[in-house]
This record gives structure tokens, sequence and C-alpha cells, in this order.
């Protein structure tokens, strides 16, 4: 399998001011580049001249899921033998993916979750504050899932060609990171969760989860398990 | 008449005239709505029919009653409205993503 089989998929909102140095980053592994641009204010295209990516942009901002779903479409009808889920902000290191593709190649899992909870090295990265609402939502994702992981809201994920055709996102928003868990479970493809390391920036401090959106978010996970 | 039976009874005749032209593709919706509207007046003029019904049914006054019914008609339209929009966004994501799919493009010109 060559390199620009893999499609990094890179949702990106309103992520202008750093889009461009994390997919430098990523360009010099050789990887297939999407870009979803969930329908910026300043259309992402524009920060992106001369970089080799593909771009697709949303003209309505719909949410992290959609775009990461839409992003998985693009990469499926391309040809992509593995899918790699990527943060924009500038969080994830592009070194990551080599270590989270590694089982989906040797065929010992169909999905690779990253977690930033099983290297003690990693763990120490992560404010307080984070962990605990991290830990939160382990426990949210146990209840409705039943699957207990170490770090159920990370970003970097990875998907085989195979489990990407079975994984259908319906969900718009950030309750993707429970919801993808579900269909794991449901379908019964072989995961395993990774090591990775997350930097935790001034910037994407800023652009992370509140409290207050962590709520919305169980409450979106509530109303849609009682009424589809 | 009490002035709050006429403060009532305009709201009644409002909320009819706006739902003719507001359902105007739907006839039955119309038809529902014109019949709550004189139901709704003909409670309003004679008050005494509620506490009637709602002795019928095991309740002590017919406010109370009213309190109940429109609690559960309230909590319905909410969730009537709730499946709605979720249908509604789920049409409009779709006919996004197909836009965005059809648009795709290289920004080194692939």
């Amino acid at each position: 399998m060559e390199q620009a089989d893999v499609f990094v998929v890179i949702p990106a909102y309103n992520e202008n001011a750093v889009l461009r140095s994390t997919i430098s980053d990523l360009v010099t592994f050789g990887y297939s580049i999407v870009v979803v641009d969930d329908g910026s204010a300043t259309p992402a295209r524009s920060c992106l001249e001369g970089l080799p990516v593909h771009c697709v942009r949303h003209d309505i901002n719909l949410g992290q899921g959609a775009a990461l779903q839409t992003g998985d479409e693009f990469a499926l009808s391309k040809g992509a033998r593995i899918i790699v889920h990527f943060d924009a902000d500038g969080q994830h290191d592009a070194r990551m993916v080599e270590r989270l593709i590694e089982p989906i190649v040797n065929g010992k899992a169909g999905v690779t979750l990253g977690s930033r909870f099983l290297d003690p090295l990693d763990r120490r990265e992560v404010p307080l504050e984070k962990r605990l609402l991290l830990k939160a939502g382990v426990f949210v994702s146990w209840c409705f899932t039943g699957l207990w992981l170490s770090d159920t809201h990370n970003g970097l994920r990875a998907l085989s060609r195979a489990a990407a055709q079975q994984i259908t996102l319906k969900e718009n928003g950030f309750a993707h990171a429970t919801e993808i868990l579900g269909l794991l479970r449901r379908s019964k493809i072989p995961y395993s969760e990774i090591p990775v390391s997350i930097y935790y920036t001034e910037y994407s401090r800023k652009k992370g989860q509140s409290m207050l959106n962590s709520c919305n978010i169980l409450i979106d996970l509530v109303l849609r398990r009682l009424f589809g | 008449m009490t002035s709050i039976q006429g403060i009532l009874l305009a709201f009644l005749l409002t909320a009819a005239v706006v739902s003719i032209f507001a359902f105007k593709a739907r006839p039955a919706y119309r038809l529902v709505e014109l019949l709550l509207s004189c139901g709704a007046a003909v409670l309003v003029l004679f008050p005494d029919l509620t506490t009637l019904i709602a002795h019928l049914l095991g309740v002590g006054r017919g406010t109370d009653l009213l309190l109940y019914v429109s609690l559960i008609v309230g909590l319905h339209a909410v969730l009537l409205l709730y499946v709605r929009t979720r249908e509604l966004e789920r049409k409009i994501t779709g006919q996004t993503r197909a836009i965005a799919l059809r648009n795709a493009c290289g920004t080194d010109g692939r």
C-alpha cells in the first residue's frame, strides 16, 4: 500500500489561522489530504494555495460529524484504502498517523482510536479540567454504547476502507464521537486504542469544547436515543 | 361579557384568520384549526361548561382540566416540531453534502 492510499480527512470550521501549518506537516508524509471546509466564513481554500490537497466545502455549517462523513464519502470515492480523521487546530501530530494506521495495515483492526490516556507521558499533557471532562465523556459513552475506552473524545482515529463503508455518521454535531462507538459495537468491527500525544496550544484550548457545550452534546445524545 | 372573554375571543379570531392563510395548501389542517377555535370560543363564552366536563372526568375544576390538556398538547407539539426539525436537518445535510462532493476540487489543479 502506498502513502497516497491513506486519506487524511480534516474537518475545518474557521480554522484558517492554523490550517496551513497543520497540513504542511502532513504533506511531507505523502498522504492524500481532504480538507472539509464546514462553511467557514472565509473559505478554507483561500489559505491552501499551492498545497496538494483536495478541498470539499459545505455551503453552510453543519457540524463536525457531518464534515467527517462528507470527507469519508469523498475519500472512498477516490479509492482510499485507509481513512484517518485529523483535527485542523494543530493539536494532533502528523507523526502519529503512521502509528495509528499500523494495526489496520497489518489487518489486526478495522478501526483504531487515538487515546491520550494510555501513555503516562501523554496523560500528563492533559489539563486537569479537560481530564475531568474527558472522563465524563468516557462514562457517558459507556452508558450509551457499552464500550469502555480510555479516551472517547479524541479526534484522531483511522478506519479501513471496509469499516468506513459500514460506518455512516448521522450525528452532525460533536455527538458523532459517541455515535461511532455505538456503530463499532453493532457492526463488530475489530478496533483498538492507540496511544497518541495531543498538544494543547493556546489556540486549541480556546477552540475546544466547553463545559456548557458538553451538556448540549449530552442532551443531543439523549434526545436521539429516545426519538431517533 | 367580561373583558378577559373579549381578549380571548379576539385572540382566537386572530388565530383562526391566520390559520386560514397559513394552511392554504393543507385543507385538513385548516379544518382542524377552525374546529378547535370554535370549540375554544364556546368554552370562553360558557366557562361553566369546562367545569361540567371536568367533573365528568373526575377533575375538580375546569381550569385544572384546561391545564392538563394544554400540557399534553404543548408537549406533543414540541415533540412533533423536534422530529420535523430533525428530518429537515437530515435533508439539508444530504443536499449540502451532495453539492460539496460535486464541487470538490484540488488546490493544485487535480
